[in-house]
């Protein structure tokens, strides 16, 4: 089953967010309190603490047809679990530099680091990444038949 | 699963700007919802009832809403579905105000959003499990780090209460920084009249285990349960023989240490007790100074000693104390004012700190209560206050008010004139912030009635003519350059976290903003918890602020401490990690990274090596399942699974 | 030749007394063919074997067949190496899959492996063979007829080509003298670089054919030895399930991005995956890439160092830029 985004209409992309509940989560709350205009394009996930976030949810993400994701979590040194982000920046910096490899925009991936009273921050965030998105446009996805005429030939 | 969904209108602040019905209307398209609809205020009483209600009508083993932040209500509507017999867990949240409602305004698409939304929290509901908390019991002890007026309060609070309480406090007497001070503003009370009877009471209550010149090693465990490594440092004495004659302190030989508790004016020896009122009232070696200890023979206090107390030999001792809550309250240091080059702090030495003025004015300080100035011990005749040395200056990285200076500078400028009538007394300032009860009112006594002269403005430099100092400034509300003559100018230091609040802070595991000031867990409504359980904080180390705010939040502090031992057990947390042991190849990745220590080895029977949670220590970070190659380890309520399936509800 | 495979069999034959078995190699079913040789008496040590066939990575029988962990009485396991073979052992004992107090490594400096398919594509009718060896710049196989000579270039293994480790980094005692690396360090993958050159679209499409043969086997991931969940690879796990059994070009896609970031600042660059694979996908070109990116990043390269902590399993504060 598709989900709602993939019958809109094309100028909404499906962003994938993977919040902190303690510091980014917080700051989007915080962004809809201050009534901080957003695209519409993000869909967010909680999740404890970006030290949860296993690279391959990102991954899935792009594979299975997602425009772009974001990753977002306290400031380092300022983690709620001390030191998770610390382990995720390294996991997502290495993810971002190799996506391109496989054929991947390294701009549809983004982590930042927002805090729960940054709703400022969260909105501007957002605001890039989606602009960012649009101008990459819709995830060209993985094709089940593969024109072997077009393709290359390397080895 | 049979699951019902709910999507809240909020009054307007969803249903103006998201087609609630259609939302609702979707939601029944969606895997395994047999029954949804909207309603007006779902956190409101009726309309946690309408919950409660479907959940017997319809037989529902799982619930959505649809409302604001899980932040906000998640605990609310979790104890509504559980009055209704399903478990708390079989809940979730959809966030379709704060992160879709309030953000946009185009209502085609915020519909489109929340369902979204709805639908990925169906389908991470149909991942959900039941969960249950398991009690552990408090440990009704309390540590209290930081002896000075703040820790004393929330000490003195706890033990009234019939609580055991730990102190600890890095200096070799309790009392702080206000032990230092002479008189408090506004009420020019006499600061070790009201501050020495509590520092006894702290001595003498039963319940209080006082470490002096101590500090804190580590901090493992958590609420209820810490364990807790105190570095009891030597002080060469052994205070269960020391009696505090003082005899010792008379007859030392090096008499030209650096005397801290007089902030450098004046000297004291090597082997000293701070001040007459110390508590607890034991010498202790300065080894930087000691001549046995520099020079190798000495030992004069040793031959002195009437009850044979100096140990040369001692060192440094851990031990452990177990509690079950920390109150924080370690205070703060004074602005290095040697950082405005163009004010000559620390280089001429007739520019002083307002602490070092506040020695000079105490009785017991080194010149005996008379103001003389240090460069040639003569009474000043003009004396100029700068105010917001290192507040309100980004140039500094000090932006925010220290809050306290304007007040003390009254104080201290007011108590001159009654010393020294003749003496004239200047203050520049930028604004004056007198906002405490009394507080405006004493400051302009201080103008009107004592004559201390007020100019606003900013001190450009100040340079030594003769024997006295010219202070070049500017008057901002008259435009004209000033020039004043002065014997004696006081800088104003702010308020600064204090030396190792940093590391105090990761080894208790809370956090703290960009100057070392310790974070609360909300700003207005949570001022003295810290997003750590169980560890509390009280006084400065939270940010600027006067005594008797300090001793208000020591004294909340201990409150919450109280509120949290009121109870026997604390109820943990099941949205821990937990090891499918077939599936964990003992790697112990995930015992490497995780940073409480809560994860340990298990052997089993057949002497494999597994991974093993102790729910009450893990947090429920999530780092380890993360980490976990094979994805043995889950953390409950946020599994893969869950997480995988919000992700598929979008993509693909 | 053979001097080497002398050296070896005459170097375990010196402390056999202190073994449980040696691990090396072995002629297989033919003579282009060499198999892993699990050699427990010491009069069987004569068929122990060394030369440019023995491509393969021994070190991952020390985790999937035996246990070369601390063990009271447990008599050590022989083993031999090649440089790149050191490495996936090092960072075995790095991750405490094994104790190095387990294992005797005989190390072998290695000049590169046949690619068996290469060189059959080159030379089908190849069979007979006497012996084989490298020299200079060739592959020399000497039949019972003729010597073929081979350009290295056209039969080595990939990974042989930009093989900047030949020397084993860990051993016992090693077997002949230390080579000079082909490539040295701080040069970028040269086949990294290759795809690289092309555009995103390109690289895409590159992916898409190659991993369109992928039959999922999962035989990659079984010769991998720092695959080590075995059983409980999440590939196939029912709960969590991160992967349908569906053969759609996102599935395989998504199973080789699990296999290469599981393998992020891991991978040793044996190319066992590759090696085995039998749709011919160059696989280990993910984790090729990675490695770069881990190098760069945090100047950290896998199987080095049995001290150290593989860097996506620690962290440092004082790292900025990222």
């Amino acid at each position: 089953m598709k989900s709602e985004a993939a019958s809109t209409p094309e100028q909404e992309l499906r962003i994938v967010g993977f919040l902190c509940n303690w510091c980014s989560y917080g700051g989007a709350d915080t962004a809809g309190i201050c009534r901080f205009k957003q695209p519409t394009d993000l869909r967010i996930i909680r999740i404890p603490c970006t030290g949860r976030m296993d690279p391959l949810f990102a991954v899935k993400a792009l594979i299975y047809g997602a425009d772009g994701v974001l990753v977002s979590g306290c400031h380092p040194k300022d983690c709620h679990y001390a030191v998770g982000n610390y382990y995720a920046r390294r996991r997502m910096e290495v993810l971002k530099r190799f996506l391109p490899f496989i054929g991947i925009d390294t701009g549809r991936f983004r982590y930042s680091w927002v805090s729960a009273s940054e709703g400022q921050l969260w909105q501007q965030v957002v605001k890039e990444f989606s602009e960012q998105i649009h101008r990459l446009g819709a995830n060209p996805g993985l094709h089940e038949k593969i024109d072997v005429e077009a393709s290359l030939f390397l080895f | 699963m049979r699951i019902g969904v709910f999507v809240c209108r909020c009054g307007t602040n969803i249903a103006n700007t998201v087609d609630t019905e259609a939302v609702a209307n979707k939601a029944l398209e969606y895997p395994d919802v047999t029954h949804a609809t909207d309603y007006m205020y779902t956190c409101s009483e009726p309309g946690q009832q309408e919950i409660q209600q479907a959940i017997k009508e319809h037989a529902l083993q799982g619930i959505v809403v649809a409302a604001c932040s899980p932040r906000m209500h998640e605990a609310t509507f979790r104890r509504a579905v559980e009055k209704a017999g399903l478990n708390r867990y079989m809940f979730e949240q959809a966030n379709i105000r704060e992160h879709c409602s309030w953000i946009s305004s185009d209502i085609e698409a915020n519909t489109r959003k929340a369902m979204d939304l709805v639908r990925m929290s169906v389908e991470k509901l149909r991942f959900n499990q039941p969960l249950f908390s398991s009690y552990v019991p408090i440990n009704k002890r309390v540590l209290v780090i930081g002896g000075g007026v703040a820790g004393i309060q929330a000490a003195l609070d706890c033990a009234e209460g019939g609580l055991d309480v730990v102190m600890v406090e890095r200096e070799s007497t309790i009392g702080g920084k206000m032990a230092k001070l002479d008189k408090t503003f506004p009420t020019i009370d006499c600061s070790s009249c009201i501050l020495g009877p509590k520092m006894v009471d702290v001595a003498q209550n039963d319940n209080i285990h006082l470490y002096a010149y101590s500090e804190i090693d580590s901090v493992s465990g958590y609420i209820g349960n810490f364990k807790v490594g105190i570095r009891k440092k030597a002080t060469y004495v052994d205070w269960d023989a020391c009696t505090g004659c003082g005899l010792c302190t008379e007859k030392c030989p090096a008499k030209k240490c650096y005397d801290r508790f007089n902030e450098g004016l004046g000297t004291t020896t090597a082997i000293n007790i701070p001040f007459p009122q110390a508590i607890p009232k034991k010498a202790c070696i300065d080894a930087d100074y000691c001549r046995y200890f520099t020079k190798g023979k000495c030992k004069v206090c040793q031959k002195l000693c009437p009850t044979s107390a100096i140990r040369f030999e001692m060192e440094d001792e851990i031990v452990t104390e177990e509690v079950g809550a920390i109150v924080v309250a370690t205070g703060y240091d004074l602005f290095d004012d040697s950082v405005y080059g163009e004010y000559g702090g620390g280089h001429y030495p007739d520019v002083i700190s307002a602490m070092q003025y506040e020695r000079l004015l105490s009785a017991a300080g080194p010149t005996g209560g008379h103001i003389r100035r240090p460069s040639d011990g003569k009474a000043p005749k003009d004396i100029v206050w700068l105010s917001c040395i290192g507040s309100r200056d980004a140039s500094v990285g000090r932006p925010y008010c220290s809050g306290i200076c304007c007040m003390y500078i009254a104080k201290q400028a007011t108590m001159t004139r009654d010393h020294l009538p003749d003496c004239n007394c200047y203050v520049s300032y930028m604004d004056i912030r007198a906002p405490g009860k009394n507080y405006d009112e004493f400051v302009r006594r201080a103008q009107e009635e004592y004559g201390v002269q007020y100019f606003r403005g900013r001190v450009g430099k100040i340079y030594p003519k003769g024997d006295r100092l010219i202070v070049q400034g500017a008057d901002t509300l008259l435009g004209i350059q000033i020039e004043i003559e002065a014997d004696l100018v006081v800088l104003a230091t702010g308020i600064e976290p204090s030396d190792g609040a940093r590391g105090l802070a990761e080894k208790l595991r809370i956090s703290y903003d960009d100057y070392g000031f310790y974070m609360e867990s909300h700003p207005k409504l949570r001022p003295v918890e810290t997003n750590t359980a169980g560890v509390y904080l009280s006084g400065v180390c939270q940010g600027p602020k006067d005594i008797p705010a300090s001793v208000g939040q020591g004294s909340a502090a201990a409150a919450k401490v109280q509120a949290l031992f009121s109870r026997d057990t604390i109820e943990t947390d099941p949205q821990v990690a937990n090891v499918k042991e077939i599936a964990c190849i003992g790697c112990g990745k995930c015992i490497d990274v995780c940073p409480f220590g809560a994860i340990q080895w298990k052997t089993l029977r057949d002497g494999s090596q597994k991974a093993q949670v102790l729910e009450t220590v893990c947090q429920g970070c999530g780092l380890c399942n993360a980490t976990c190659p094979p994805k043995a380890i889950q953390l409950q309520h946020c599994t893969d699974d869950q997480i995988l399936a919000e992700v598929n509800a979008l993509c693909g | 030749m053979g001097s080497k495979t002398e050296a070896l069999a005459k170097q375990f034959e010196k402390v056999f007394d202190d073994l449980e078995l040696v691990i090396g190699w072995e002629t297989g079913f033919d003579s282009l063919h060499a198999t892993p040789a699990f050699i427990r008496q010491p009069s069987a040590l004569g068929r122990l074997i060394w030369n440019p066939f023995c491509s393969h990575n021994l070190s991952g029988y020390l985790t999937k067949t035996l246990n070369a962990t601390a063990q009271e009485d447990a008599k050590k396991i022989g083993i031999c190496v090649k440089g790149c073979d050191s490495r996936s052992v090092v960072a075995l004992i790095q991750e405490k899959f094994i104790s190095r107090e387990r294992l005797y490594i005989a190390g072998i400096p290695c000049r590169g492996t046949v690619d068996l398919r290469r060189l059959m594509r080159l030379k089908p009718s190849l069979k007979d063979v006497n012996t084989v060896h490298i020299e200079g710049n060739e592959l020399a196989v000497e039949t019972a007829r003729q010597t073929h000579r081979f350009p290295l270039q056209d039969v080595l293994l990939r990974k042989c080509l930009q093989c900047r480790y030949p020397n084993p980094v860990l051993y016992d005692e090693l077997i002949g003298e230390p080579l000079t690396p082909r490539v040295t360090e701080g040069q970028a993958p040269p086949f990294v670089d290759k795809l690289e050159a092309h555009s995103l679209e390109q690289r895409r499409v590159f992916w898409e054919r190659e991993l369109d043969r992928c039959i999922r086997c999962y035989a990659c991931r079984n010769a991998c030895p720092l695959c080590v969940c075995q059983d409980n690879c999440i590939l196939e796990s029912r709960m969590p399930k991160w992967l349908s059994q569906r053969s759609g070009m996102s599935e395989k896609f998504f199973f080789h991005m699990i296999h290469a970031v599981h393998l992020a600042g891991r991978c040793t660059e044996c190319g066992e995956c590759e090696r085995v694979c039998p749709m011919e996908i160059p696989v280990a070109l993910m984790k090729e890439k990675l490695n770069q990116v881990v190098k760069e990043l945090l100047d950290y390269e896998a199987g080095l160092n049995p001290e150290t902590q593989p860097p996506l399993l620690t962290f440092d504060p004082s790292e900025t830029g990222i």
